[in-house]
């Protein structure tokens, strides 16, 4: 079917089977390879994206659904040329070893300050919970997340 | 054999302008590394390069793979440490598979084992100090003043008048035709600016950006999609498939029988992954291995019985300990099969051409990816070139190249390019597992005293699975119909043409404690199921074993277990240093919080030393960590913060193992599919970790693999501490 959304700022049009998950149609038609897949079943974030600014798993998310939205991937978070405070953050941080997961885990974390500037602990670890990560870099995600946020680094 | 530096090292000009040092990798171990090329006998074969040029700025070429370890990190540390610019401004290339990019201790080109910076350490420093110093050379020469005068400092060569200076890129073709001094002088110590002070990885960035291009980003003109089909029982063969259905489904383009099972061929990954529900295979069971998870543990039980195996160590008579002890003190510990589970799942892709095949595949071992794709294809290994791409985790799966093989031969039948992607359940059920072990100890006891230790090791060893592309890979002359025999070959000739194999028993043979009497045995019993190398291999059971037992004898004799262990290890001074240190990180001497308690292991492996103090409790009948507390010797330090993470990381490695960490089969079948049946530590379970580096002077050593051993034990020694019920299996439960 046809079918029209939003990337990262650029109305897209394309022809694609229905049930294609989102995911696909970022990696293989739009050339967006930063979104990752990871499950497939919406158990690990990999595949994290922005739907209408709310996260999405892309890998669970026919294209279908996406239809006449805005969709934001980890090349769109911040403008050309630029890096989102939370990947200055990242590097900062040196969070990424295998960096595999970090798309996600940065879009996840990216909702997270967008509605909530000053989140606890607790608040990072429910918002952070379903981004797995083999690497294990939680620690550093949790210590990044902090450093952007209100609050900043004093309680954590 | 002791060749002069100017062997190791040698400069020649770059066309277009600039300097470029061909270095080894390995020192003297390259000059005798077992094979000799073809027309090459002896010939010193670099393997890493270091290039200077006007235009391109510095880049240093590597054989090495990036799993995430920091690798890159620090060997570009080590080289511009020497050349004296920050590490930042160096770029960095994997080379291409060759025969001259082989890791010298393994004699094959494969990152693992922790090995990279230990065997790199010194060369990489060398090659560093010998641009540098040709560079103030050719300065001097300019000027017309002493060399020793000329110092080069952040890219640029100073003159003595401390204000003239020419950059090193401006330089470069100048120092092209000076000599390589011999030997080359290094930095001391105290001179250093960046090796154990710099804190910034390479790839932060482009991994924070979503840039770096791993296998499954892979991209090429014209790629069509693959997905495989493969056995859903141990040892099932294909008989035939509906071919005709399937092809006739949307953006079809092929389907292709090969030896590891029929691929479908697709326009779209999401198409061929739709038509591959509409695949029906017929199986051929004749040989099929319709075992569940209890028959291989009755399996090695029986075997144990049997045959008391190989014996590893023998110090002393254990017999005779036993038959004067005043108290013998027995237990069994299993381990099961483990998935690597990376994030990244298997992928590769590939484009066959009349001359050869190209193959861009995320691979810990490119080499052995040579040897794969030529065996399934019309191809010699000459002909196949291999690509490596940023790796999404490696832990030791990408050391088995099936997935090469696997969409080498799709290509070479489609003759499309072609990317072959696994799922998650691809990725979970056609595994290469870690080993299940069962292992039998005993201990006695007299006077307070071990007076024997008495350890039986009971499981396959991994070599013989590896072998068959590994055995293959180590003799690049030989011709394709020989791979088979030389396999065989590879896993009798163990020893000679490739390392002894220690998977089964290495951190137990090295049983470090004070004992009068030790047996170490591995009896050898193979159930059927593929494995392969695992984060930390061996050691991930036996430093669980040996560490909790020694916990089991310290109860047994009342003693506390961090002291007990402290008195056997007197003689060691370092083991001593990183115990106590640990203890005191851990608060072991402080009053536990209500409902916690701590437990203490120590454990060396590729020769790093780790000692980790847990503090857990059981909170909502599940177990939970809340402290680890984790002391490292591992060497001279490249880049601590490398260092931290690697030990985070292998904490909570060790941990999901330890929680959660089950494969099983069932008739031949994995159970476990996806992240909901097998499970990884969020960042829920995450515990508050502090890690601290012991300062040292000697070579640097790995430090991928050596914090996952002792946290499983560690954990399991808090929870007996708690409840008073021995974990003696993992994944631990609550109810023993
Ligand atoms: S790939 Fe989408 S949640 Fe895992
Ligand atoms: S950094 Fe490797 S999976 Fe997260």
């Amino acid at each position: 079917m046809a079918i029209k959304l939003t990337v990262n700022g650029q109305l897209r049009q394309l022809d694609i089977e229905a049930d294609t998950p989102l995911l696909w149609v970022l990696r293989d038609e739009l050339g967006l390879k930063g979104t990752k897949f990871g499950c497939g079943k919406g158990l690990c974030g990999a595949c994290t994206v922005h739907l209408d600014g709310s996260p999405a798993r892309s890998c669970s998310t026919p294209v279908s659904l996406a239809e006449g939205r805005e969709v934001t991937t980890i090349e769109g978070l911040a403008p050309e040329g630029e890096l989102h405070p939370l990947q200055l953050a990242w590097v900062e941080h040196n969070v990424p070893q295998c960096g595999y997961c970090q798309s996600g885990q940065i879009m996840s974390a990216a909702h997270l300050l967008s509605y909530n500037a000053a989140p606890s602990n607790d608040d990072i670890v429910a918002a952070m919970s379903g981004n797995l990560c083999r690497c294990r870099t939680y620690a550093r995600i949790h210590a990044a997340i902090k450093s952007v946020s209100k609050h900043g680094e004093a309680d954590a | 054999m002791s060749l002069s530096r100017r062997e190791f090292l040698k400069a020649t000009a770059v066309s277009g302008g600039g300097l470029m040092l061909s270095f080894s990798l390995g020192g003297c171990a390259a000059s005798d590394n077992g094979y000799r090329e073809s027309g090459g006998e002896g010939r010193w074969t670099p393997n890493a390069w270091l290039e200077i040029t006007d235009q391109n700025g510095i880049t240093l070429t590597i054989a090495r793979v990036e799993m995430g370890q920091g690798t890159v990190t620090g060997m570009t540390t080590l080289v511009a440490e020497e050349l004296d610019v920050p590490p930042d401004t160096l770029k960095t290339r994997f080379a291409p598979v060759g025969d001259a990019y082989r890791n010298p201790l393994y004699k094959l080109q494969l990152t693992g084992g922790s090995t990279s910076l230990a065997t790199s350490w010194q060369p990489l420093r060398e090659a560093g100090a010998a641009a540098r110093i040709m560079l103030e050379r050719a300065a001097a020469r300019t000027w017309n003043v002493e060399a020793r005068r000329c110092t080069g400092r952040d890219g640029r060569v100073w003159h003595p008048d401390g204000e003239t200076s020419l950059s090193y890129g401006q330089l470069a073709a100048l120092a092209a035709h000076e000599t390589v001094p011999d030997p080359v002088p290094l930095r001391p110590r105290s001179e250093w600016r960046y090796i154990g002070k710099t804190n910034t990885r390479h790839d932060a960035e482009i991994k924070s950006t979503g840039q770096a291009e791993y296998g499954i980003d892979v991209d090429l003109p014209d790629m069509v999609y693959a997905v495989m089909t493969r056995p859903p029982r141990l040892g099932l063969r294909v008989e035939g498939f509906n071919a005709d259905t399937v092809r006739a489904m949307p953006g079809v383009i092929d389907v292709v029988e090969t030896e590891r099972g029929v691929a479908i061929v697709a326009d779209k990954y999401w198409r061929a992954r739709k038509a591959q529900d509409a695949l029906e295979i017929v199986w051929d069971e004749t040989d099929a291995l319709d075992l569940d998870v209890d028959h291989v543990f009755e399996t090695y039980a029986r075997a144990a019985d049997d045959d008391p195996g190989e014996t590893e160590r023998e110090d002393g008579d254990v017999e005779q300990a036993r038959s004067q002890a005043g108290q013998v003190l027995e237990a069994e510990y299993r381990v099961p099969f483990l998935a690597h589970a990376t994030m990244e799942p298997m992928n590769a892709t590939a484009r066959v051409n009349e001359n050869g095949i190209e193959v861009w595949a995320p691979t810990q071992a490119p080499d052995l990816g040579r040897i794969a794709a030529a065996r399934v294809t019309d191809f010699s290994p000459d002909e196949v070139t291999i690509h490596t791409t940023w790796i999404g985790g490696g832990f030791g799966r990408r050391l088995t190249q099936d997935y090469i093989e696997e969409v080498a031969a799709i290509a070479f039948q489609v003759r499309r390019p072609v990317k072959l992607l696994w799922s998650r359940e691809d990725d979970m059920r056609h595994d290469v597992y870690r080993p299940a072990m069962l292992h039998r100890l005993s201990a006695t006891l007299s006077d307070e005293q071990i007076t024997g230790w008495d350890h039986q090791i009971v499981g396959p060893q991994v070599l013989n699975w590896y072998a068959r592309n590994a055995a293959a890979a180590q003799f690049p002359w030989a011709p394709k119909f020989l791979y088979d025999s030389l396999a065989r070959v590879g896993v009798m000739a163990e020893g000679i043409a490739t390392p002894k194999d220690t998977s089964a028993i290495e951190g137990a043979v090295e049983y470090p404690y004070a004992a009068p009497n030790v047996r170490v045995r591995h009896t050898h019993v193979d159930a059927g199921i593929p494995i392969s190398y695992w984060r930390s291999v061996g050691h991930s059971h036996n430093g669980f074993v040996v560490e909790t037992f020694m916990d089991e004898v310290a109860h047994s004799l009342g003693r506390d277990p961090y002291k007990f262990r402290r008195d056997l290890l007197k003689q060691k001074p370092g083991d001593l240093a990183v115990l106590d240190r640990a203890a005191k990180l851990g608060d072991w001497s402080r009053p536990v919080p209500e409902g916690r308690a701590r437990g203490i292991a120590i454990h060396r492996s590729f020769g790093t030393l780790v000692a980790q103090v847990v503090e857990a409790g059981i909170e909502g009948g599940a177990i939970r960590v809340y402290r680890v507390a984790c002391v490292v010797d591992c060497g001279q330090v490249v880049n601590p913060d490398v260092v931290r993470m690697q030990m985070e990381s292998g904490i909570l490695f060790g941990l999901t193992a330890a929680l959660y960490g089950e494969i099983e089969f069932e008739q031949g079948a994995v159970k476990q599919g996806n992240f909901d049946d097998y499970r990884l530590l969020s960042m829920y379970d995450l515990p508050e970790m502090t890690i601290d580096i012991i300062d040292s002077e000697a070579s640097p050593t790995g430090v991928g693999e050596p914090g996952v051993p002792p946290v499983m034990p560690a954990l399991g020694n808090a929870l007996f501490a708690l409840t008073g019920k021995r974990q003696r299996n993992m994944p631990f439960k609550v109810e023993v």
